[in-house]
C-alpha cells in the first residue's frame, strides 16, 4: 500500500487557503483529496500566533485497499505525555518507544491524531475553566479483538467532578465534541475515548458487578429485572457483560433518556 | 478570565472547529437575572454539522456551557438559528 506518493504539503494564511492551493498544484477537487491539517496556523490553538496553516493532500485512489489511519498492532502502550502543552511544530515524538519493530504504520498520521486529540482536548478543558487539568494519550486495548484499537485521553487533576455529570453526561458531551473537532482535522473518523481521572473505568467494573448480580437475581426469581435507565454506553457494557451468559439475554426498552436494559431469564 | 466571555468563547470554539465555514459562525448572547439565552449562527449549509445526528451534538455542546453557567448560577439555553 504505498500512499505516499500521491501527496503533497501545501501551507496558506490558514487551512483553507492552504488547501486551494495544494488543489491547485495538483489540479484536482476537493472531492479528489483527503486532507489531513498538519498544522492549522492561525486558528492557534494556544495562542502562539500568526503560524501559517500547513496541510497534507493525499490523491484519494491512492488510499484504497485501507482505512485511512491503521493503527499498527501496537499493545498498549503509555504515551509519555509532555508536561506542557507541546508548541506548535514542536519535533515530532514517537507515539510508541518501539522504532521499526512491528510493520510500519503511517507512523506521522498515529502522531498527529494522538497530538491532535489532545490539543483539542486540552484547548475545550481551557475554555472550560478547568485549570491545570493533565490529559495522558495512550493507545487502549480494543474491546472485542475485530475493533480498531482506541486513542485513550485521560484528564487527571483536581476538582474534577464538574466535568463527569450527572450519570457521567457531560463526560459524555466532552468526549463527542472531542470526537467530532478531532475527525474534522484528521477528515475521517476517529476511534478516541476520553475518561476523566480513570472514572469510566471505575463506572464500568461497578456496572459489570451489577449486570452479573441483577443476572443472578433474574434466574433465581425467574422473573424480568430492569435496570435503571443509562445512557447507551453504559446499556452496552451490560449487554456486553451478559452476552455470554448461558440463562439471560439482555434488551434495552424504553425511549431516550428512559431507556433501560432488561436481564430476561431464559 | 470572566465566564460569560467564555460561554461564547467556548461554544464559538466548537462550532467554528465543525463547519465549513467559520467566517459564518456568530455567537449572540442575551443575559437575564438568572439565564442566558444563546444564539448560534452558523451558515445554512454548517446547520447539520452543528446540531448533530438527533440533535446529538447541539446537545453535547449545551451540556458543555451548561458546566460554565453553573459556576455563575444561572441557567442557560442554546438555539442554533
Amino acid at each position: 500500500m504505498s500512499h505516499m506518493e500521491q501527496t503533497i504539503e501545501a501551507i496558506g494564511t490558514d487551512v483553507e487557503h492552504a488547501i486551494s492551493d495544494g488543489l491547485a498544484r495538483l489540479g484536482v477537487g476537493r472531492d479528489d483529496i483527503e486532507i489531513e491539517v498538519l498544522d492549522d496556523g492561525s486558528r492557534g490553538l494556544f495562542g502562539i500566533g500568526a503560524r501559517e496553516a500547513r496541510v497534507r493532500l493525499t490523491l484519494r485512489e491512492r488510499r484504497e485497499g485501507g482505512k485511512a489511519r491503521v493503527f499498527a498492532a501496537t499493545p498498549v502502550e503509555p504515551v509519555a505525555p509532555p508536561p506542557s502543552p507541546p508548541a506548535a511544530g514542536a519535533p515530532a515524538q514517537p507515539l510508541s518507544a518501539e522504532p521499526e519493530a512491528v510493520r510500519s504504520p503511517p507512523e506521522g498520521e498515529v502522531r498527529d491524531e494522538a497530538e491532535i486529540a489532545r490539543e483539542v482536548l486540552l484547548e475545550l478543558l481551557d475554555l472550560l475553566g478547568i485549570e491545570q487539568a493533565q490529559v495522558t494519550v495512550r493507545q487502549a486495548k480494543p474491546a472485542s479483538e475485530e475493533e480498531e484499537s482506541p486513542l485513550a485521553l485521560d484528564v487527571q487533576g483536581a476538582d474534577l467532578e464538574v466535568l463527569i455529570g450527572r450519570r457521567g453526561e457531560t463526560l459524555a458531551a466532552l468526549q463527542h465534541i472531542t470526537r467530532l473537532i478531532v475527525g474534522r482535522e484528521m477528515e475521517g473518523w476517529v476511534h478516541l475515548v476520553v475518561d476523566v481521572d480513570g472514572f469510566k473505568a471505575r463506572r464500568e467494573k461497578s456496572l459489570r458487578r451489577l449486570a452479573q448480580r441483577m443476572a443472578e437475581q433474574a434466574v433465581k426469581t425467574d422473573r424480568v429485572v430492569a435496570l435503571e435507565p443509562m445512557p447507551p454506553h453504559e446499556r452496552r457494557i451490560i449487554h456486553v457483560a451478559l452476552r455470554d451468559h448461558p440463562h439471560v439475554s439482555t434488551e434495552s426498552v424504553g425511549e431516550r433518556d428512559r431507556r433501560k436494559v432488561t436481564i430476561i431469564p431464559r | 478570565m470572566d465566564s460569560q466571555a467564555s460561554m461564547k468563547e467556548l461554544v464559538e470554539f466548537i462550532a467554528k472547529s465543525l463547519v465549513d465555514d467559520p467566517s459564518r459562525v456568530h455567537v449572540s448572547e442575551i443575559e437575564g437575572e438568572n439565564s442566558v439565552i444563546m444564539e448560534l449562527r452558523v451558515g445554512p449549509e454548517d446547520m447539520g454539522r452543528v446540531i448533530g445526528k438527533g440533535g446529538r451534538t447541539v446537545n453535547a455542546v449545551r451540556t458543555l456551557v451548561r458546566v460554565l453557567a453553573a459556576k455563575q448560577g444561572k441557567r442557560v439555553t442554546l438555539e442554533v438559528v
